[in-house]
């Protein structure tokens, strides 16, 4: 952590402001320059990339542990599953719907337990991922399916005419909705909502005594990272065109967790390179079998030693769009 | 001087060209596989991969098919998740040179990876994914060479009834998801053969998992009369219910589903009351009695010392030993011309588990079951 710099507005360093264009760009031309196994591979990162950003409301912009939230991702994606088959709801009109449920999933299991710190409320989290899955394993109200899950889901599409059923037309939507998200977290991150997070995640007693309503914040960071984590789902059943329990396990959790702690808390960028690595890594090291999780394990091993803080730690007004843009401006009020 | 260089050069290409193009001509036929290699069911997976390895070097030994073209297998690993199984499917299907894939393992991964075959025109033959909405998709390029969930109750009805000259058949299942889902399935198809009135259902009723004394029901199950009785649950059940019914003086056979018998049934019901006992099970690896088979088992053995333990490697053999058969009998690496060659005249082509044919959903025709009994020494074998 760079905290050497008071402001909370940084200037730009040259090759992060080339990074910051390079980067979209880049986005924008990889799925027409290879197939379309690696424009999926592509999509997945992408996936991944919305889960991370859900998990980092959470985990790293609170400080909550949340082991569980392939819970709200099954949510997501099982609210568009059942709603889309059941009764012919367009998956495009099932986003906010499969966040809305989401959200409201995680402010009605949440808020008993939101009082829990530390270990406690990773526990519970756990148990509450675990009883999501078990739920649609038995069939629950006899919508889930059991482990066949729910199968049969539509292509999204707008008003008929257009349809997203390529592998393209999925990266672009899985990145346009991760670039608005980014957006918008970062917004987030520098508003009122977004320092009173971080007071909490520093000091929670702190927080309390300076007017912070914790138990309001950490609610709103778990309902908002569900509902972003039920986009996720949404999009992840309409490309799959099924859905199943084995896609949201504990180790899917555990996963979005490792995106996180590799990119660094509560930084945009890192989540960026924490989902790169849990989506490609896999795949590069598939051949190895089953001596790919050992490499991946040394591999966090290491990466816990010698960079505890993740690939990009966040630094407080670092690298981001708000301060591009005071940059141009030349103005130096946050 | 010009010319003969001329012609040096030609000769030169000529030289390079022929073995280039007599080599092109002699070049693998390759099929994929995909299969969970990695994750929980790794174990299947690996069997799977060493199934299909062996399949291939049996038709490669013989002088491989189309006049001398190798089958080369390709693995792709979808571990046994749906995600990653679309992903090896893309993966799959971006490689011209596949001629066809052995896909996959579970049902809920084959879902999505066979929406992708389909979608860009790949064979794809599943091994292990029974599910029965599979092939209910009207899909032109999916195939099984294994059973569907309700084959079981199919067979029953086609061959227990006959086995034991049987008019009066009782079901009776345990309301979990599988027990009443064969018993179901089971009543469904008998259901022809009691509208022509060949045999009756006089008693169809559920039983409570985890109870110990069944004699109630029991004693209904008698009063009926029935000269066969199946019974569709667990084998933690089914002991406990075939001594009491012994007890009470029910004599007819009973026969158990794939889950009802094995040495943990002959162990609680004692060797008395066990032996006798009849079962409706998909074959075990060792005990197909087919020549292919034979050779298979063999060939597995002497280079991984057992034969699989489970039964599902062997139909990925057999998916990969009729995706071979086909691309032979065909001449032809097209998906079109082979998803019909298999669909209209893939019919009784001997494999490993037995003769293979396809339905026009491509679900497997006539799924080799089998009626087990428990000999005089407790073990479980095929009823002659």
């Amino acid at each position: 952590m760079d905290d050497s710099n008071p402001s909370p507005v940084r200037r730009l360093h040259l090759y992060e402001t080339i990074l910051l264009f390079a980067v979209p760009v880049l986005f924008v031309v990889y799925p027409f320059a290879v197939n379309d196994y690696y424009i999926d591979i592509g999509f997945y990162f992408g996936i991944y990339a919305l889960l991370g950003l859900s998990l980092n409301i959470v985990l790293g912009e609170v400080g909550l542990f949340d082991l569980g939230h392939a819970g709200f991702y099954a949510i997501g994606a099982y609210t568009t599953a059942i709603l889309n088959t059941k009764l012919g709801v367009p998956v495009i009109i099932l986003i906010p719907v499969s966040a809305l449920a989401a959200a409201l999933f995680a402010y009605i299991v949440c808020s008993p337990i939101i009082h829990l710190r530390g270990d406690y409320l990773c526990v519970v989290t756990i148990g509450m991922g675990e009883i999501v899955r078990l739920a649609l394993i038995n069939n629950f109200l006899g919508l889930t399916g059991g482990p066949n899950g729910v199968y049969n889901i539509d292509f999204p599409s707008f008003g008929g005419s257009f349809v997203i059923d390529s592998s393209i037309e999925y990266y672009f939507l899985i990145w346009i909705i991760v670039g608005v998200s980014i957006v918008g977290l970062i917004r987030l991150q520098h508003s009122r909502i977004g320092r009173a997070w971080n007071c909490i995640r520093e000091d929670e007693v702190a927080a309390g005594t300076t007017g912070i309503d914790v138990r309001y914040y950490k609610l709103l960071a778990f309902v908002l990272g569900a509902a972003l984590a039920g986009v996720a789902g949404n999009i992840y059943a309409s490309k799959l065109m099924a859905v199943s329990p084995e896609s949201f396990t504990f180790w899917e959790s555990c996963m979005m967790f490792c995106i996180i702690l590799i990119g660094g808390m509560g930084s945009i960028p890192g989540v960026l390179i924490g989902a790169a690595f849990i989506s490609l890594f896999p795949e590069i090291f598939r051949p190895f079998a089953m001596y790919r999780m050992l490499v991946f394990g040394v591999v966090m091993i290491l990466m816990m030693m010698f960079r505890p803080g993740g690939a990009w730690p966040r630094r407080r007004g670092g690298a981001d769009l708000p301060s591009l843009f005071s940059r141009m401006r030349k103005s130096h009020d946050g | 001087m010009k010319t003969l260089k001329y012609l040096f050069l030609v000769s030169l290409l000529v030289a390079v060209f022929i073995p280039a193009s007599s080599m092109a001509a002699k070049a693998p036929v390759v099929i994929g596989l995909q299969g969970p290699i990695t994750g929980p069911w790794a174990y299947e997976g690996e069997m799977a991969k060493q199934s299909c390895e062996i399949a291939a070097k049996l038709i490669n030994d013989k002088g491989g098919i189309l006049g001398g073209r190798m089958i080369e297998l390709r693995v792709v690993d979808d571990a046994g998740e749906p995600k990653t199984g679309a992903l090896a499917a893309q993966k799959l299907v971006g490689q011209k040179e596949v001629v066809a894939v052995v896909s996959t393992y579970g049902s809920s991964v084959c879902e999505p990876a066979s929406n992708i075959y389909e979608k860009y025109k790949k064979v794809n033959i599943g091994y292990g994914v029974t599910a029965v909405r599979l092939t209910q998709r009207d899909f032109k390029y999916f195939f099984r060479t294994c059973g569907r969930d309700d084959s079981q109750g199919k067979f029953f009805a086609d061959n227990v009834p006959a086995k034991f000259n049987a008019k009066k058949i009782a079901i009776m299942h345990d309301n979990t998801a599988f027990g009443k889902g064969l018993a179901e399935d089971t009543e469904r198809a008998l259901k022809p053969m009691v509208d022509a009135g060949k045999v009756q259902i006089v008693y169809y009723d559920a039983i409570t998992p985890g109870e110990k004394d069944f004699r109630v029901s029991l004693t209904k199950l008698r009063e009926a009369k029935p000269e066969v009785w199946y019974y569709t649950g667990y084998y933690a059940e089914a002991a406990l219910l075939v001594s009491q019914a012994r007890e009470i003086g029910v004599t007819c056979p009973f026969v158990g589903g794939n889950a009802a018998i094995n040495n943990e049934f002959v162990k609680i019901a004692g060797l008395d009351v066990a032996k006798g006992c009849y079962m409706t099970n998909e074959p075990l690896p060792a005990d197909l009695p087919y020549d292919k088979a034979k050779e298979f088992l063999n060939a597995y053995k002497a280079k991984y010392g057992d034969i699989p333990s489970s039964p599902w490697p062997i139909y990925a053999a057999d998916a990969l030993n009729i995706i071979a058969y086909t691309v032979d009998k065909t001449g032809s690496m097209d998906a079109d011309k082979l998803a019909g060659y298999l669909r209209k005249d893939v019919d009784g082509v001997p494999g490993i588990t037995g003769p293979i044919g396809f339905t026009d959903q491509g679900d497997r025709e006539g799924v080799p079951f089998y009626i087990y009994v428990v000999d005089e020494k407790g073990n479980i074998v095929i009823s002659k």
